[in-house]
């Protein structure tokens, strides 16, 4: 084995071999989990905790009231004699409980409007139950007072949501594209461009400055060049990053089977069909939607485009933070290096959403061409398609750029590797690529 | 001709000159010294020799030949500022620093193996490098330094950190690896170690050359002509042969007698015997701590003028 090969074998290995990544690679996904989980648990927590609220109903039309279904947080009495007048009195008489007073007026099928009184707070929640139970149940007797047979399913038929489809012409005739489907890929990968070098980019950061400080490097350096040793460290931690992928897409595709599996029972026994899961059966249906527009895009340029701009971004971003941090002890000093990259890159990825809505405009052409912004915008871009000479030109100025940073870089390196002591400048690191 | 020959060597940073025209001959299987103060120029003449950095000027010629980067893996290097994986298994990081150097694997375990037995470093193989003491950190680097049998061994400071007993360990080391025909190139402070192992030796100070030779040549010419007498007697001064000495705070019973000019010792001695009852006399030559002292105080002082 050659000695980049022993570099790189010994990076990846010191990194994958530690507890630390481990605990990282099971553990961030865990922590998404949570970070999701938490919210809807406590939500959950919150209902299940407070107790059923008394509502007294009157209902003066007298056939709207049976909308209203009580349930572990609302118990719903229709009161029946009482009128709007006294509304308050008896809510008084009830010395407290009572929680609130749902009021649904004779005109309510012209006005359309129903009011609810209460001295407490009227939370939210109870405005949403009784707006939905009372929309439906108003909207259907309407409808059947018309006296019109079949007129619901009429009413469903009609029914229409306008689905805009947007077709390409191309030499090789209609195609359709799926802007939604597209956008959303394409920000998706330029967003893991963005994270790998940044997480990853810190991980350099920390085995440059670790060789430095425990002065392990010049041993290293007296054994092969400062450049294989810089290349290596860049190789072995992009390969961990692609590790750390690769098992997290994994453990992704399990979760998913499984979920799908669990929804797939609830969409065969139907007569246990709760509104709950209808509701997610429909969110189903539109992520089918987009799944079948996300299939009909043409994955080959996409991905080879995307291999070739994450390789380019990777080298131009990790060989800046490889150089940067050779010149500094400690990490917490490679921030006035490092603030400039993280403030180029955030640069990058706003460029890249103010691209999605329109990424043929000169905003788009321009941050797809500049190697700094490029692998990011690009990304955006190409799901649309982009002429071949643009990309043709971007992938060479990215790949030329970051040949030329990683030179730099590499000469920047040499000197800051052996460099203790006093905190190099941006003058100083000038000097050394000289 | 010399196994290194490094010839006018010059290295420039932005404004000091580290090396200004440095030659120096290194004979196959000698011991050498690379002395100096601090800030003298002797670690950027290591890094040039291993090609860390690079001369302005100048050539470095191993073998006869002009140093190539290949040259590198038939060098060992021990640096004065050293340090190791602090995560990597003994075994492993000895085995990676080998392979660096060139070896193959299976070369590369076998001598791993040879050396921890070596320096009963044998249950330490599997463990990690953090959890060693500092002296047996000490000793894997020297085997990591020593592992590929380079016929050039540079060791700067090699003792700083080892305790006596692990220091004389490794002076054997060192001078087992010269008597097996390796060079060895050696930079230090410490004079007294210079003395017991170094055959040749180069002082820089202020990026030159200041004093070379052999350890023998070079305290024959700082010598000052001081005889210890060991006598029973008080001596009296002799003006036309010598002047007493104030005597040694340590070694009290010896007489310090500097010899006028011209006057050779065994005049001096002749007189003596003939005059006060003799028990012995050695001629006391300078320590090399001596001459560094006084060869770097005077090119100062020179400097300054």
């Amino acid at each position: 084995m050659n000695k980049l090969g022993l570099i790189i074998a010994r990076e990846y290995m010191s990194i994958v071999g530690r507890k630390s990544f481990i605990v990282m690679t099971l553990g961030m996904p865990l922590l998404f989990i949570i970070i999701m989980a938490v919210p809807i648990g406590l939500a959950y927590l919150n209902d299940k905790g407070s107790d059923t609220q008394q509502i007294a109903v009157i209902d003066e039309t007298g056939r709207y009231a049976s909308a209203l279904h009580s349930d572990d947080m609302y118990n719903f009495v229709a009161i029946n004699g009482d009128t709007v007048a006294n509304a308050r009195e008896f809510y008084n008489k009830a010395n407290g409980s009572l929680d609130a007073i749902v009021i649904i007026p004779h005109n309510v099928d012209s006005t359309g409007a129903v009011n609810i009184y209460s001295e407490g707070t009227i939370t939210p929640a109870l405005v949403m139950t009784v707006r939905n139970a009372l929309t439906d149940t108003i909207e259907t007797a309407h409808l059947a007072e018309l006296g019109i047979p079949n007129l619901q399913q009429m009413v469903d038929k009609a029914h229409v949501n306008v689905d805009v489809r947007s077709i390409k012409w191309s030499e090789a005739g209609e195609q359709e594209s799926s802007t939604d489907a597209a956008m959303g890929l394409g920000f998706m990968l330029s967003f893991i461009t963005y994270m790998f070098v940044l997480m990853y980019g810190a991980m350099i950061m920390n085995s440059v400055i670790e060789e430095k400080t425990n002065r392990i490097v010049e041993v290293v350096v007296s054994s092969c060049r400062p450049f294989q040793l810089m290349l290596g460290k860049i190789i072995g931690v992009g390969l961990v990053g692609l590790t750390q992928m690769a098992i997290w897409i994994v453990m992704l595709a399990v979760v998913g089977m499984v979920a799908g599996s669990a929804f797939g029972i609830s969409n065969v026994s139907p007569d246990v069909v709760s509104p709950e899961a209808l509701a997610s059966a429909k969110d189903m249906g539109a992520i089918e939607s987009i799944m079948r527009q996300t299939l009909s895009i043409n994955y080959t340029p996409i991905i080879i485009s995307f291999v070739l701009y994450f390789i380019g971004g990777y080298l131009l971003y990790s060989s800046l933070f490889a150089g940067f941090s050779s010149a500094v002890d400690q990490p917490s000093d490679a921030s006035q290096f490092t603030t400039p990259i993280i403030l180029i890159m955030v640069i990058a990825v706003y460029a890249g959403i103010a691209c999605m809505n329109n990424p043929t405009g000169p905003t788009a052409v321009w941050c797809s061409m500049i190697p700094f912004t490029s692998p990011v915008v690009m990304m955006v871009r190409i799901p649309f398609g982009v002429p071949t000479w643009q990309l043709v030109l971007s992938l060479a100025l990215l790949i030329g750029t970051a040949l030329l940073i990683t030179w730099f870089a590499a000469r920047i390196y040499r000197r800051g590797i052996l460099h203790y002591g006093q905190k190099a400048s941006f003058k100083d690191l000038f000097k050394w690529i000289k | 001709m010399a196994y290194l020959d490094i010839n006018n060597v010059v290295k420039r940073y932005e404004g000091h000159t580290a090396l200004a025209g440095v030659s120096m001959q290194v004979e196959q299987g000698t011991i050498y010294g690379l002395l100096g103060p601090n800030g003298a120029g002797k670690s950027t003449l290591i890094r040039i020799i291993n090609r860390i950095l690079a001369a302005d000027e100048g050539t470095v010629t191993l073998n006869g030949k002009q140093m190539t980067d290949d040259d590198i893996t038939h060098i060992g290097y021990l640096p004065e500022e050293r340090g190791l994986y602090k995560k990597m298994k003994v075994g492993d990081h000895i085995v990676y620093l080998g392979r660096l150097k060139g070896m193959t694997k299976a070369d590369a375990v076998a001598s791993m193996h040879w050396w921890l037995d070596r320096f009963d470093l044998k249950e330490w193989e599997n463990k990690k490098v953090e959890n060693l003491s500092k002296g047996m950190q000490q000793k894997v680097q020297f085997i990591g330094t020593v592992i590929h049998r380079p016929p050039l061994l540079i060791f700067d400071e090699p003792f700083s950190g080892f305790d006596p007993v692990n220091a004389e360990q490794l002076k054997v080391e060192i001078l087992a690896l010269r008597d097996q025909g390796s060079t060895i190139l050696f930079s230090t402070h410490n004079m007294a170690s210079v003395e017991e192992v170094c055959q040749q030796i180069t002082l820089l100070n202020h990026a030159q050359v200041v004093l070379t030779g052999s350890v023998d040549e070079v305290k024959q010419q700082h010598k000052k002509n001081i005889i210890a007498v060991q006598t029973p007697d008080t001596i009296e001064s002799n003006p036309d042969l010598f002047t007493i000495l104030p005597p040694d705070p340590v070694k009290k019973q010896d007489t310090y007698i500097k010899l006028a000019q011209g006057v050779q010792v065994r005049d001096a001695i002749n007189w003596l015997n003939e005059h006060y009852r003799l028990t012995g006399f050695t001629e006391v030559l300078p320590s090399m701590n001596e001459i560094f002292i006084e060869t770097v105080k005077s090119k100062n002082a020179e400097n300054n003028e």
